[in-house]
């Protein structure tokens, strides 16, 4: 199956709109996901990653606008294509009466045959014990039946609705070096998550949503491009005329510690000017994924905030 | 979720350890009113409205004495006395009612109140939520002593709701005072009583909410089959089950009241014997401690219909063993039933009677086991709506497998299981009555007479599976609602003044009556096309709508 051409974007979704109801669950969503790379999605609880994920998985069916999942039509040709992908939901519901090592065996055969080696290799590296009941489980445990049935797979795609939730550094930690081997295999992975370090960590490009729409989408490399570095020092010559230069925010002094934010563009110049005003230290942090969110949703956090006051 | 639970205790918390372990029981209290209020209103009015109703309707139907006595000799046949009791003042307008509704009220509120209490203990214990109650200041029995508190109020409520429809109904015979009246609302409140100790007892021993009903309407049930097999009898095996002592209070005949104290002292042990086991288990535990299972599953698991045979297989082993041991007790009585019968006619025409007798009476039967595997086949289709609403289906369908082949996988199990519970508990019933009386053709016979009842049974699966398409987010209440309605139409329709063609339009009614009747095939076919098409129409629609969690 991998002989034939593969097309370049594994998942292709322009426009999308979905309601339940009254409610707007998307407006409008765009997202791409090309072949062979991960890609973050990130956006708030309720901004509709899952519902966008239902739908590539033909569990819905989107009101309008265009979804392409591996070439195919995710509604029409569902069960074609789920040979080819994987999901691992962020809620787990497991049978409560069957094991997780039934439970996995059961999840895999679903989209392909199973490897008996891959699944052994995966329950170790997860710390997981499938001779338990599944009632018994722990959210982090249910969230490991899911990755291992998912890991032990040849999916050309994997569907990731946050996956960590629940899951101990430790576990987070195999999480990372997994994906990276599904990466380094030519595969391609559809991230959705909250945990910004790990989108960070993992993905080539990020697709941030909100209320349902896209509002930012790029390589991470594009995206810092929209963010600011945050710069700490301690300046011997004072801070005069550091305000004034354009791109440089929020800067606040006391005595001689100086914090602001710097637009890339400005760094230069920025720099030329803390160099002249001998800097006894400088701590530069590189800007954040997080940083870029919170930006997006400020304003939603600022109404919160003067609802609060009222 | 609007419910406001306070979970500051009302009162200081006492430094009795007794007392701590209620804490926060008044809280609770509010809670699981707030939780259920429309299921205690629903079953309260459902269960005195029937009472009225019969009340009115044969207050209607028979005027004089002279149609009371008649109906008194009507109903003094083993069929009534095995599934309703008969009341020893049947000629009274009391005796009447009590003999109609009694055992369908009494019963219905001792599985419903046992129903309630799972609901309320076992299965949110089982999800999870009452971990998250006892996290906060509540005593270990606070919120189980709140459930039964409530559901202790229902049984008295609808006890007091019965008596009072009974005084305005005038059921008292003449001259005797509202003492019948009162017996009759106790009778009914005790037994439900008696449910809610047995509901209590099944959610501590178990260890999942499914596993807790069937104990607890398992052990209902035998104790109806117990006074069954005593009223058929000398009437001794009557006193040995609880429901029997609801029975033999009497009231409208002997007025007694004592029985109503075993009853109340038998709930308040179980209730005593369920706080024990409570305060003796952890959290989410049962009698059986959990084993570890295996680590793989076999390759049918993958299939719909091997996992659905893996995951219904304590259904399918209960139903085939109460099936079965239907069969075998069936086949066993129908002789005594017929001696009975014999005494009852008094030699008059013994011939026809008896002939007609015996063919009515195992026809009566071979319904009874349609009855019984109609709730199977019900259970059963409705777990397609379950696994949906639990939101296990997504991740099998987000594998290779099509809605279409995963609900047609699963629904064979209903289909053909039904045939098999039909042939088998006909069967058995027709080879044990055989063997009795030395005919091996009843075998054959019976078990073609109930199966009679499979196009009955799969309209109702039809209707469980167009509703699943259709009206996902109410389908298994629906369901189980259309279930309920048909088991009261067919058995209880023409008291409630039902048209004929309403009654005989019901599956289970149109099913021939055989043996009594001939058999006849176009009801059967129509029956089959019905269904057909509601599972068709309900498949389809599940293949194009969104997964509807629950």
């Amino acid at each position: 199956m991998s002989a034939t051409a593969l097309p370049q974007t594994a998942v292709e979704v322009e426009g999308l709109t979905k309601s339940f109801g009254t409610v707007h669950a998307l407006r409008g969503l765009d997202l791409r996901v090309p072949t062979g790379e991960v890609t973050g999605f990130l956006g708030p609880n309720g901004s509709g990653k899952t519902t966008t994920i239902r739908i590539l998985l033909g569990l819905l069916r989107a009101d309008g606008g265009r979804a392409t999942l591996l070439g195919g039509d995710p509604w029409a040709d569902a069960v074609a294509l789920h040979r080819r992908i994987a999901y691992v939901p962020g809620d787990v519901t497991l049978w409560p009466n069957l094991t997780g090592g039934e439970a996995i065996d059961i999840l895999a055969r679903l989209s392909g045959p199973l490897d008996p080696r891959r699944k052994k290799t995966m329950l170790d590296r997860f710390e997981l014990d499938p001779t338990k009941k599944a009632r018994t489980y722990s959210k982090g445990n249910r969230q490991k039946v899911a990755l291992v049935a998912a890991l032990s797979s040849d999916a050309e795609l994997l569907l990731l609705d946050e996956p960590t939730s629940g899951l101990d550094p430790l576990m987070e930690a195999a999480f990372t070096e997994s994906i990276r081997e599904v990466k380094a295999a030519g595969r391609s992975v559809l991230l959705s998550s909250h945990i910004f370090a790990e989108v960070e960590k993992l993905a080539d490009r990020v697709t941030i949503i909100r209320e349902g729409v896209t509002v930012e989408a790029g390589t991470i490399a594009e995206l810092r491009h929209l963010t600011r570095t945050q710069v700490t020092a301690v300046l011997d010559g004072g801070v005069d005329g550091l305000a004034a230069i354009p791109g440089v925010h929020d800067l606040v002094t006391v005595d001689r510690h100086v914090t602001f934010a710097v637009d890339e563009v400005a760094l230069p110049a920025v720099l030329a000017a803390v160099a002249a005003l001998r800097p006894r230290s400088l701590v530069a942090n590189p800007p954040s994924l997080e940083e870029l969110f919170l930006r997006h949703y400020g304003d939603e956090l600022a109404a919160l905030a003067a609802g609060s006051d009222r | 979720m609007t419910a406001v639970v306070r979970t500051e205790p009302d009162a200081p918390v006492a430094t009795r350890p007794g007392a701590a372990s209620l804490a926060g029981t008044a809280a609770m209290v509010r809670l699981v009113l707030r939780r259920n209020r429309v299921r205690l209103a629903v079953w309260f009015v459902v269960l005195v409205g029937m009472i009225a109703y019969v009340a009115s309707y044969y207050a209607e139907l028979f005027p004089t004495q002279e149609a009371l006595d008649e109906f008194a000799a009507l109903s003094d046949t083993p069929g009534i006395r095995a599934l309703s009791g008969l009341s020893p003042a049947a000629a009274t307008l009391g005796g009447a009612v009590w003999t109609k509704g009694w055992m369908t009220v009494a019963l219905s509120l001792a599985i419903g109140v046992a129903f309630l209490v799972t609901r309320n203990g076992r299965a949110d214990e089982e999800a999870g939520r009452t971990e998250l109650l006892r996290s906060r200041i509540l005593g270990r029995h606070a919120y189980s002593v709140a459930s039964w508190l409530v559901n202790a109020l229902l049984c008295v409520a609808i006890g007091a709701g019965v008596a009072l429809v009974s005084l305005a109904s005038g059921l008292d015979p003449d001259g005797t005072g509202i003492a019948g009246s009162l017996v009759l609302g106790a009778s009914v409140a005790g037994v439900g009583l008696f449910g809610l100790g047995v509901g209590a007892v099944a959610s501590q021993v178990t260890t999942t909410s499914r596993a807790a009903n069937a104990l607890g309407a398992g052990v209902i049930m035998g104790c109806y089959v117990l006074r069954m097999i005593g009223d058929l009898g000398d009437g001794a095996l009557t006193w040995a089950s609880p429901i029997g002592w609801g029975q033999q209070m009497q009231p409208f005949a002997a007025n007694r009241w004592w029985p109503f104290a075993l009853l109340v002292a038998l709930a308040g042990g179980l209730l005593a014997l369920a706080t024990w086991l409570e305060s003796t288990r952890d959290m989410g535990a049962g009698l059986v401690a959990e084993r570890p299972g295996r680590s793989s599953a076999p390759a049918g698991f993958a299939a719909p219909l091997g996992l659905g045979l893996r995951l219904q297989r304590a259904a399918i082993i209960g139903w085939t063993i109460t099936v079965l041991l239907s069969g075998l007790l069936f086949g066993s009585i129908v002789e005594a039933m017929t001696d009975l019968l014999d005494d009852a006619s008094g030699g008059v025409a013994a011939d026809l009677l008896r002939g007609a007798g015996v063919q009515a009476l195992l026809a009566m039967l071979a319904s009874m086991i349609g009855l019984l595997t109609a709730v199977f086949a019900t259970q059963s289709a409705v777990s397609l709506r379950a696994d949906e609403a639990s939101g296990i289906i997504e991740p099998q369908l987000a594998g290779a497998l099509s809605r279409r082949r995963w609900a047609g996988q699963r629904l064979v199990i209903p289909v053909v299981g039904s045939a098999v519970l039909l042939v088998l508990g006909g069967g058995v019933l027709g080879a044990v009555y055989g063997s009795l009386t030395g005919d091996a053709s009843q075998t054959a016979r019976m078990a073609g007479a109930a199966l009679a009842y499979w196009p009955a049974v799969m309209v109702l699966v039809g209707v469980a599976v167009a509703l699943f398409g259709w009206l996902p987010r109410v389908a298994i209440p629906v369901t189980w609602g259309v279930m309920a309605a048909m088991w009261f139409a067919t058995m209880l329709g023409e008291v409630f003044g039902l048209p004929a063609w309403v009654v005989d339009a019901l599956p289970f009614s149109a099913v021939p009556y055989v043996p009594f009747e001939d058999m006849s095939w176009a009801p059967l076919v129509v029956m089959v096309l019905v269904a057909g098409a509601l599972v068709w129409s309900g498949i389809d629609r599940f293949a194009r709508r969104d997964v509807v969690p629950g």
